[in-house]
């Protein structure tokens, strides 16, 4: 018998471009294009957010690609917050043509009813790497509290 | 299997917005990959293939999702480029979450103006 070259199986799955077609074809399906929470004046360009739940704070986190500082503006306003913006359209390309535009530009606005135990003084917003994260901590009474017992 | 599961989800990848501009003399590129750093940028030219691969750094604090719209996984672009572009002259950078590659055309293929001489 001829000597056969060894071959490791761990090294290649000939299903793994496979099942990462399927994965992508079920992502589709998964994650719902539309925004889960929108508000009256939200406009059809939705950036996709992510809101936290933590003991002390809720954190909201959008995605912004692209935009600067003085683009965004958050505002709240009884009780609800504001997520404001444009994100301005290159006119500086001139000569020359689009083969695939996929990214959206233009002015976009997400609002999002807060709970009443949210210290609306205490809001911090900062923006890195085109990730806008919020922090909003809760009122003092609203955290969680442990009670200690004492033995008599 | 709940191990296998975890390395699928570890694994995966998702597309980014692209555009892609041709203008004078180069192909403009322009990614949106929110969550990712300078750092987390890979960029490699393998013969004909240009990769891209940008890992998304967003730190979840502990809690619960209330809303979760933001797909989880890292960017993964592959694309073909033939032999008119320049391999020496590929820029790219990164600004606020959006990668912009400028791919230089190679001078030969530029288009050429030929002046006719009257004689």
């Amino acid at each position: 018998m001829a000597l056969v070259r060894w071959k490791n199986k761990d090294l290649y799955d000939p299903w793994a471009s496979l099942r990462s077609l399927q994965n992508e074809i079920n992502d589709l399906f998964e994650t719902d294009r539309s925004p889960a929470a929108t508000g009256l004046f939200d406009r059809s360009f939705s950036p996709a957010i992510d809101v936290i739940e933590g003991e002390q704070a809720f954190t909201v986190l959008c995605e912004l690609p692209g935009l600067e500082q003085k683009n965004i503006d958050v505002s709240v306003e009884s009780n609800v917050i504001t997520i404001k913006g444009e994100k301005a359209v290159e006119k500086e390309e001139k000569k020359g043509k689009f083969f695939k535009k996929e990214s959206w530009s233009g002015s976009f606005q997400r609002t999002l009813p807060l709970p009443a135990s949210v210290d609306i003084e205490g809001i911090d917003a900062s923006l890195k790497d085109g990730i806008l994260t919020i922090e909003l901590p809760k009122k003092e009474e609203a955290k969680p509290k442990q009670i200690t017992v004492t033995t008599k | 299997m709940e191990t296998k599961k975890e390395l699928e989800t570890k694994n995966r990848t998702i597309p980014a917005a692209c555009d892609i501009f041709q203008g004078e003399g180069n192909v403009v590129l322009n990614m949106e990959m929110p969550g990712v750093s300078k750092d987390g940028l890979e960029i490699s030219v393998d013969n004909d293939r240009l990769l891209i691969h940008g890992k998304k750094n967003i730190k979840h604090p502990a809690g619960e999702f209330r809303i979760r719209e933001i797909r989880d996984g890292d960017y993964y672009h592959e694309f073909t480029i033939d032999s008119t572009i320049d391999r020496n002259k590929i820029d790219a950078a990164i600004n606020n979450g959006v990668v912009t590659l400028t791919l230089g055309i190679k001078e030969s293929e530029k288009p050429r103006k030929i002046t006719v001489n009257v004689k």
